[in-house]
This record gives structure tokens, C-alpha cells and sequence, in this order.
């Protein structure tokens, strides 16, 4: 405590200097008055006295010295000594600044800007109370690949009840809800919780209150819901008074009791819940199966607990995995013998492990973290390159300052003292440069975030926060540290004498190969060329992917998703209504046509469905499930999908009918060879001695189903009119001209049909195969950005030391066109110089780039990660670029007047 | 032949003028330095000046506090006094200076009779 009580009052006698100097005067002018009466008293003259004083008392100005470095922090006010004439310096050339701080401002900003990303994906806490203390129930057996966790609503029973180390265990599950108010319908996801959910995770009521434990007791018997703060306002304007209000979820009444805080998006990064209604009213919203909140044999809960502080998590780990066999071994009794031995055994071979929860499920965090990591390595490159540049710049700045190191060389300042000054002056441009990219820190975040879809970006809109404005801190200092060490090194090193002199080194001194300057244009060529190669290489691979054979025709189809089973439509009502809704909309202007698909396009997701087929003996273990989706009459016309063989289905494939079933071509080649499936019969009975009863009708060309990266895929297509049950269905009408312009028509139709069914996830096939393509848009968009921004970097620095050398070696050029040397020996002499450092640095560059790029593999389709004419072009460019870089200022040098240079000597 | 000078010790100045605020309460620089003169007979060559930054050192560490008052002969003059916790310190610092002086006789002594 002792040295800070001593730093404060150095630190206030700082700003009180001018009062302690007067102090301090007049108490030693009293020290030597008073020595002076003395001797007057001993008889001596009071002009003798005083000088006698002084004598006694010492040097008066050496005292003062010593007292003011005793009374203030000579280290802060050496800073803000050097701060201020770092600023009139800065000042002086507006032009230099301008360029240091904007390049710094790029680099630094972009860096911010994926750190930022990271922060928020990769780093930041669930908005809860102590986010430590969570942790994620999962549990895994030795032979799977990672572990699993969903859990049966019994198991979470036993956990919550019988646990003793948790403060609060919760579960939750995603649900869809049509939601119905003031006429207006509308799509929103949602979340079932347990009672103890808002409790447990301590988050507080915005507006009216949250679900306590008292709305979770009864099956079916608690209609309330919770808002979210987003969809208050998104939905119902920021309204206080929809609090004890009625909505429609699924047609049902539910009463809002609150609205949750502002920043508080659930446990899942990705998601942000619109609507929260308790665990037991599960089976309102989702009746099948009936017996889902009492059999252990449906897994459908994720489960987070709150670890009690006192308790270590080997042990809450320990004591939860006994917890969970106990409750295994009750359930397995129940279910006696229909549990096969195997199964038991390795149900029970599982184990719970408890992982960190502060993150909640961080499902996001495995989907970004790869582009994350790419993309932070890149805009850290090009910080680097830009730290080279700067450096060289400041190289030649410091040779123009010779005149003003020599003056205060000679007034007695030291190398450290010099050294220091200098990297003050670097790290003042560092911070300036960061000032300025928290600017293009939030323009590039944004423009980032446009890439992701809007589900996802919720939470990543999160404000720059402490964290990230500590990084961009500590980012400008060491970047300043980084420029500026070079030319301080070499300005400290100047002797007085020689910088006196005014005299440039002379020529043969200063051109090294290895110069400082060049191994500074070495460094910037090798690390631009592993970015434009790697820009290279996604540009190739993103237009691989675009121009892939999708094997349908995605311009002109507009999408849009309906699920009338969730306002408990019957099967039969389901089909009535599509069916109105696709004679309505073909009979619009425009439509070309209309169908229905229980799997949509390149959206991610997809079904599969266990066959067997006529004439054909599986092996043991061989995979007979192929993709299946549930489609109507016009799927294939309005996707452009051509019919190879066969007929489509038609109004005449009824329920009572014969079953009918179409399949592409890698299905029918898998299990038929090459012989005509037209006729063949196959079944998706589980029961071996079940017949079976599907004739395939149609054979269809191939395309992508999941996404455009996969193989072929077998895939088999029923019609809707003769499924049992129904989902929600995408709709996808082609049109004539933009779909974008049909939304308006196909959503009033659908109200016309039914005012409490809403029309949503709408977009357009071009827009979803473009959303299955984020990661290589957004290393793309980046790299080519950034890979050029590095080029133009390199390029200027590559100029200016070509710039530099000539106008410092005017007089020797002058002299050798004197004696008769011709433009293209002058050209040479001034290009020749830079030669070897970008050749070494492209090869270095090539290298680098052979080996960094083996991290891409995965990330790049139809081009090797090692692509030989990607590699070829990217040199080439940067080496023309370099060469126009080296010869725009050498020819300047060409130009010299050897008449003028001479008469000047 | 007048007796030796001696420099003061690193570290004792504080200890001095301490030692002296305690003795003779509140007093000012030039004060301070009469009296160690005086105690010293003048064995200890004190270069005046450089006992203010001894002074403002102690002031810092909160041991002294200083004022503004007149002296004897109505000339104003700075004063300064112990504080709690410089007496407390000057016990400390007093009991192992004291501690360190005997071992540094025993030690010279030893020398000597070896």
C-alpha cells in the first residue's frame, strides 16, 4: 500500500507544479536567509553572508533538480515530453500521418473486426448469471464418436430431483409455432423449457414476470408464454400492455406473463428463441408420440445444470454419472426383455460427462470456428505486411531526420533516450491507426455479417465490447512496437559526427542486398503471395461450385415454407388445402408452376428412408437408406428436373390407389444395374414379410439434394397424396420473370384459404444454394479483398525504396550519364537492386503458400490445394506488379539532368 | 588538526532526521541542519541542499507532514513533524540500525582479535 500512497502523491504533484515550484523556492530562499542571518550575527557583511550561505547550503539549482525528479514521475513526464513533440512532428507532415494511420486503420480495424467475430462465436459468455458455473449434461460410450446429448424426459426427472451438487438443472427444446394476433399470422421458432429455466440461469423479467417451477406442474395445464425482448419489439412494437394478453400459438390461446431482458438469446448462440412456453405443455405442441413425456426411450431434451460453487467438477461429474445409471437401470428393468442384450450393454456402457456450459450449446462454434480461424490468419498477414511497409516507410522518413537525431546527439541525448522518442512516435501512430479502425472495424463487421443468414446473426450483432476494444489496444501498441523498432534501432546508432556532417552515407555503403529495406520488401512480397494465391483458389473453387451441374434449374423458383399440422390439421385437411393452394396459384400470371417437397432444395436438410427392393439381397451391414422426400404432381416441372423414363406423378396417385413411387438415377442404378426400373417394386415396410407395394413409376435425372459438394445420391420420391402423415412442406413455384415479385400474390392466397396460417422461411432457390455457400463467399469476398490490399501494400512499399535509393544516389547517376551510361544501364542500376529480394521473396511466398495451403484442402472443391496454375498466375501477377512497382520510380531516374546534378556539386 | 569528516551513510539521513524531528518536535530545514551539525560536532560533512529530498522522500511516505509557519526571527519558514507513522517507523528503523551496528562491532572486533 506503501508505494501507492507514494505514487499518488508523485502523480498529483504532476498537475501541481507550478504551486510546488513556488514552494519549493521560497522554502530554500528561507533555508539561506536564515543561514545568512548567522553569519551576519558572527559580524560578517550581509553581502559576504550571503555568499557564505550559498557556499554552506550547496548547489541551490542541483537541489531543485534533485528534488523535483524526487517529487514527480520523470518516466510519465519523459512520455508526455515525448508524446507532444511526437505530436507537433506528426503534425508537421500531414501527408506522411494520413497514410500511416489509414493503412493502419485497415489493418488493424480488419483484425478487430474478425476478433470481434471470434469474441462473440468463439469466446463470449452465455448473458446469464456466473456463466462459469454451467455445465452441459452429455454422455458418451467408448465406441462413439463424440458424445451425444439428448436426453428422455424421464432421465431429466431423476437428474433434477435426486441431484445434490447442482443449483438448478434445466432442460429445454426447440419448437415451431404459427403464431396468431390481432389477424396476423406469422412463423416463429421457440423454445419448450422446464419451470426452473429463467431461475436457474438467474435472468431477470424485463416486463411482467418469467415461467417459475409453479407453470411447469400439470400436463397441458398452463397456457402461458415468455417473449423474448427481440420479438416483443419485432412483433408487437415494444407494447407493454400484450402482458396478460391472449396470442395464438398453433390456434391455441396462450397468455403472455413477460418478456425477457434485452441480450438474452437462451443457451444457444445460434438461436434466439421468440417465444418460451413451459416443458409441460409439450404435447400441445407436439402430440406425437403421446407418450413422449414419460418413455425413456424418446431422447429429445438438451440439458445444462448449474454447478453448486462449492462442489469440484470431478465430483458433480462422479456424482451425476451414479445419479444417471441408477435412473438407467430402473428404466431398462421396466423395459425388460424387449431390450436386446446388446443394447443394454452398451447403454449401460455410457457415461455422463459434464462439459463447460458457459457458452451454453455451442453448436455455432463448430460450424465457424474453421472460416474464423482462416479468416483472422489472413487479416493478420496483411497487418503484417502492412507493419513491413510502415516500417520502410519510417526508414526513409528517418534518413530525411538525420539533421534533427544529429542536434540532439550533440545535445547530449543517448541512444536509449533516442530509441525511446522514436518508438513513442510509433506507437502514438499505432494508436491513431486504431483510433481510426474501430471505424472500419464496425463497417467491416457488418459487412460480414451480411454474409450470414439471418438466423444465425442475432447474436453476432453484439457491440464492440471490452474485450474486443482491449485487443484493438494491445493490437496498435505492438503493431506501433513492430514498425517503429526497426528505424529506432538504426537511428540510435547514428554517430554524432557522421549525422553532423549532413552527408549521405555514401553510395557503396548504403546499397546492401541485404539492406534493412530490402529484407523489408523480401518480407512484404513472401507474405502477399500466399494471399493471393489463397485468394486464388477459393475465387476458383466458389466458381466451380457455382457452375456445378445441379441437375435443376435454380433461377426462378420462389420458396416459401407452410405447416398446417401444427394448428392440428388433419392428413386429409393438409391435402385439401395444398391441393387449393396449387390450383390457385397456377392459375396466377406468371407461374409457370407450383409443387410441394417435404425436403427443399439445397437447404441442409434432408430425409432418409429404409428400402427394400424387388430382386435385390442386401449385404449385413450395407446401407439401405436411401434419401427420400415427399413431394406432389409438379415437383420435377418446377424445379426443371428432367423425367427420363416413366410418367410424374399425377391427380390420379391417390390414397386408395396403388402406391407409386419415383427414383433417380443412381438409385435405380445401384439396385437394378442396367436394366429398366420402370415397374420394378420396392417397399419401406420394416417388417421383412411385409410385401412390397410400391411400383416404381418414374425414373428422374440426378441433382444435388443436400448440398452442392455431395456425391450422388440414391433418392426416392412418394407422393403426398398417399402419405400418412404430413409436415411442413416447402412450396416452390417457378415463375415467369423475378420470384422475388410473387410473394405478395402466393401469401394473400394462402390467407384467403386460412387467416391463422402463416407463410414463412420465403426466399428463392438462387438465395438458398448462395446461404449453403457462406464459408467459401465469405473467404472468398476477404481473401480477394484483403489479397489485393496486401499486393497494393507491398507494391507502394516496393516503390518507395526504389524512389528512395534514386533520389539519394542522384549524384552518382548524374555522373555515370556524364560519362556516357545510357537510360536502359540507369534503369538497370536503379531496378537491379531490388531483384533479389522479390525473387526470394516470391519463392519463399510459393513455398509458404505449398505448405499453409494444405490447411484448405477441405475448404476448396474441384481445385487441388496445391494448384499449379493458381500458384503460376498468383507469381506472375505480383511479380509484373512488383516490376511496375520498381519501374515507374526508376525511370524517373533516367531523367536526371547530369548538367543540373553536376553544377549543383 | 580537526577530527575526520565522515559522508552520511546511504539511508541514515532519513533515520537522522527523524531521530531529530522526535527530539526536538516540529523544525525546518535549515533547523534540521544546525542541529545534526551541532550534534555531530561537526564530524559529518552534510552538503545542506541535499537534505530536502530526503525531506520531501519522508513526506511521501506519510512519516513527516509539512506546514507553512514563522521562524524565530519572523522569517516564514516551512515545518515539519513526525507523524504516528513516522514514530513508528523510527522505532523500527532505530532497533535495527542498533541491531546492525553490534553485529558490525562484533564482526570488526572478531577482525581484530584474530
Amino acid at each position: 500500500m506503501e508505494w501507492l500512497c507514494i505514487f499518488g502523491s508523485r502523480l498529483r504533484s504532476i498537475f501541481r507544479k507550478r504551486h510546488l515550484e513556488g514552494d519549493l523556492k521560497a522554502e530554500l530562499h528561507s533555508h539561506l536567509e536564515m543561514l545568512a542571518d548567522e553569519y551576519v550575527r558572527r559580524g560578517m557583511s550581509p553581502d559576504q553572508a550571503r555568499n557564505a550561505a550559498r557556499r554552506e547550503f550547496g548547489g541551490v539549482e542541483q537541489t531543485k533538480e534533485e528534488v523535483r525528479d524526487q517529487r514527480g514521475l520523470p518516466f510519465l513526464e519523459t512520455l508526455f515530453q515525448d508524446l507532444r513533440y511526437a505530436l507537433r512532428v506528426l503534425r508537421k507532415s500531414p501527408g506522411f500521418t494520413a497514410v500511416v494511420v489509414l493503412t493502419l486503420a485497415l489493418g488493424i480495424g480488419a483484425n478487430t473486426a474478425i476478433f470481434s467475430l471470434m469474441n462473440s462465436v468463439l469466446l463470449k459468455s452465455l448473458p446469464v448469471r456466473n456463466p462459469d458455473e454451467l455445465v452441459v449434461l452429455r454422455y458418451a460410450d467408448a465406441q462413439a464418436e463424440g458424445a451425444n446429448e439428448d436426453f428422455s424426459y424421464p432421465m431429466y426427472e431423476a437428474l433434477r430431483d435426486k441431484s445434490s451438487v447442482f443449483d438448478g438443472v434445466l432442460t429445454r427444446s426447440g419448437v415451431d409455432f404459427n403464431v396468431t394476433y390481432a389477424g396476423q399470422s406469422e412463423f416463429a421458432y421457440g423454445e419448450l423449457v422446464s419451470g426452473n429455466y429463467y431461475q436457474a440461469l438467474g435472468v431477470r423479467p424485463w416486463l411482467g414476470r418469467l415461467l417459475s417451477p409453479e407453470d411447469d406442474r400439470t400436463l397441458g395445464a398452463h397456457p402461458v408464454a415468455v417473449l423474448s425482448y427481440g420479438y416483443w419489439h419485432a412483433r408487437f412494437g415494444g407494447d407493454p400492455s400484450i402482458v396478460g394478453k391472449e396470442i395464438l400459438l398453433d390456434g391455441r390461446p396462450m397468455t403472455v406473463i413477460g418478456v425477457s431482458p434485452p441480450g438474452f438469446f437462451g443457451t444457444e448462440m445460434s438461436r434466439d428463441p421468440a417465444i418460451r412456453v413451459p416443458m409441460m405443455m409439450t404435447l400441445v405442441f407436439r402430440p406425437v408420440p403421446a407418450n413422449r413425456m414419460q418413455s425413456a426411450r424418446h431422447r429429445w431434451l438438451t440439458i445444462l445444470a448449474r454447478r453448486k460453487p462449492d462442489i469440484a467438477a470431478a465430483q458433480a461429474q462422479a456424482s451425476t454419472d451414479v445419479l444417471y445409471h441408477q435412473a438407467l437401470d430402473a428404466q431398462l428393468n421396466a423395459l425388460g426383455s424387449s431390450v436386446k442384450t446388446h443394447d443394454r450393454e452398451r447403454i449401460l456402457a455410457s457415461h455422463i460427462q459434464l462439459d463447460n456450459g458457459s457458452q451454453g450449446f455451442a453448436h455455432l462454434r463448430g460450424e465457424m470456428q474453421r472460416p474464423l480461424v482462416l479468416m483472422f490468419s489472413v487479416t493478420a498477414m496483411v497487418l503484417l505486411v502492412a507493419c513491413a511497409n510502415l516500417a520502410n516507410l519510417l526508414l526513409a522518413r528517418s534518413a530525411k531526420r538525420r539533421k534533427e537525431v544529429a542536434v540532439r546527439l550533440a545535445i547530449g541525448a543517448g541512444p536509449r533516450r533516442l530509441i525511446r522518442q522514436w518508438l513513442t512516435e510509433s506507437i502514438l501512430l499505432g494508436l491513431l491507426g486504431g483510433a481510426a479502425g474501430i471505424f472500419v472495424a464496425f463497417w467491416m463487421k457488418s459487412g460480414l455479417i451480411r454474409f450470414v443468414p439471418a438466423e444465425f446473426s442475432t447474436n453476432l450483432k453484439a457491440p464492440l465490447d471490452a474485450r474486443v476494444m482491449g485487443f484493438l489496444v494491445i493490437a496498435s501498441v505492438v503493431t506501433g512496437l513492430l514498425f517503429g523498432l526497426a528505424p529506432a534501432l538504426q537511428i540510435s546508432r547514428s554517430s554524432v559526427t557522421e549525422a553532423m556532417r549532413g552527408e549521405t552515407p555514401s553510395p557503396a555503403s548504403g546499397e546492401r542486398v541485404f539492406s534493412l529495406r530490402n529484407v523489408l520488401v523480401f518480407v512484404q512480397i513472401a507474405l502477399s503471395l500466399p494471399l493471393l494465391i489463397g485468394a486464388g483458389l477459393f475465387l476458383h473453387s466458389l466458381r466451380n461450385l457455382r457452375g456445378l451441374d445441379t441437375g435443376f434449374v435454380k433461377e426462378n423458383v420462389f420458396l416459401a415454407n407452410l405447416n398446417p399440422s401444427l394448428n392440428g390439421y388433419s392428413t386429409e385437411r393438409i391435402r385439401s388445402l395444398y391441393s387449393d393452394l396449387l390450383t390457385r396459384l397456377r392459375a396466377l400470371p406468371g407461374v409457370r408452376a407450383a409443387s410441394f417437397t417435404s425436403s427443399s432444395a439445397i437447404s441442409g436438410s434432408w430425409d432418409q428412408e429404409g428400402v427394400r427392393v424387388e430382386g435385390y439381397q442386401p449385404r449385413q451391414d450395407e446401407n439401405m437408406s436411401p434419401n427420400a422426400a415427399i413431394i406432389s404432381p409438379g415437383y420435377f416441372s418446377s424445379l426443371g428436373i428432367p423425367i427420363v423414363a416413366g410418367r410424374d406423378f399425377a391427380d390420379q396417385d391417390t390414397a386408395a390407389g396403388p402406391k407409386v413411387v419415383i427414383v433417380n438415377q443412381t438409385f435405380a442404378h445401384y439396385f437394378f444395374g442396367d436394366a429398366n426400373p420402370i415397374g420394378k417394386r420396392i417397399t419401406t415396410d420394416d417388417d421383412p414379410k411385409a410385401p412390397l407395394n410400391m411400383e416404381i413409376i418414374g425414373l428422374v435425372k440426378d441433382a444435388k439434394y443436400v448440398s452442392l459438394r455431395e456425391k450422388p445420391r440414391r433418392h426416392f420420391y412418394t407422393v403426398l397424396a398417399q402419405e400418412p402423415r404430413l409436415f411442413d412442406m416447402t412450396l416452390q413455384v417457378r415463375t415467369a420473370d423475378d420470384p422475388r415479385s410473387i410473394g405478395d400474390l402466393v401469401r394473400a392466397q394462402v390467407h384467403d384459404l386460412d387467416a391463422n396460417l402463416p407463410l414463412y422461411a420465403t426466399t428463392t432457390l438462387e438465395i438458398q444454394i448462395d446461404n449453403s455457400l457462406i464459408e467459401e463467399r465469405l473467404l472468398t469476398w476477404l481473401s480477394s479483398l484483403f489479397g489485393m490490399l496486401a499486393t497494393l501494400l507491398a507494391s507502394v512499399g516496393l516503390s518507395g525504396v526504389v524512389a528512395f535509393s534514386v533520389a539519394r544516389r542522384t549524384r552518382e547517376i548524374g555522373i555515370r550519364m556524364a560519362l556516357g551510361a545510357t537510360r536502359r544501364s540507369i534503369l538497370r542500376l536503379a531496378i537491379s537492386q531490388m531483384v533479389p529480394a522479390v525473387c526470394l521473396g516470391l519463392a519463399v511466398g510459393l513455398a509458404a503458400a505449398y505448405v499453409l495451403n494444405h490447411f484448405l484442402g477441405s475448404v476448396l472443391f474441384g481445385v487441388g490445394s496445391t494448384d499449379l496454375a493458381t500458384f503460376a498466375g498468383a507469381g506472375i501477377l505480383l511479380a509484373s506488379v512488383a516490376a511496375l512497382a520498381a519501374y515507374l520510380p526508376a525511370q524517373r531516374a533516367t531523367r536526371v539532368d547530369p548538367v543540373v546534378v553536376l553544377r549543383y556539386e | 588538526m580537526a577530527p575526520p569528516r565522515s559522508e552520511v551513510l546511504q539511508g541514515t539521513l532519513d533515520l537522522i532526521v527523524l531521530k531529530t524531528l522526535e527530539a526536538l518536535g516540529p523544525l525546518h530545514g535549515y533547523g534540521i541542519a544546525q542541529r545534526i551539525l551541532q550534534v555531530s560536532e561537526d564530524r559529518l560533512k552534510l552538503n545542506q541542499g541535499t537534505l530536502y529530498p530526503a525531506l520531501l522522500r519522508l513526506v511521501q511516505r506519510g512519516w513527516i507532514s509539512s506546514k507553512w509557519g514563522a521562524s524565530e526571527n519572523n522569517r516564514k519558514a516551512k515545518y515539519y513533524s513526525l507523524t504516528r507513522a513516522g514514530r513508528k517507523q523510527l522505532l523500527t528503523e532505530t532497533e535495527s540500525w542498533e541491531r546492525m551496528a553490534a553485529l558490525m562491532a562484533r564482526l570488526l572486533g572478531g577482525v581484530e582479535g584474530a
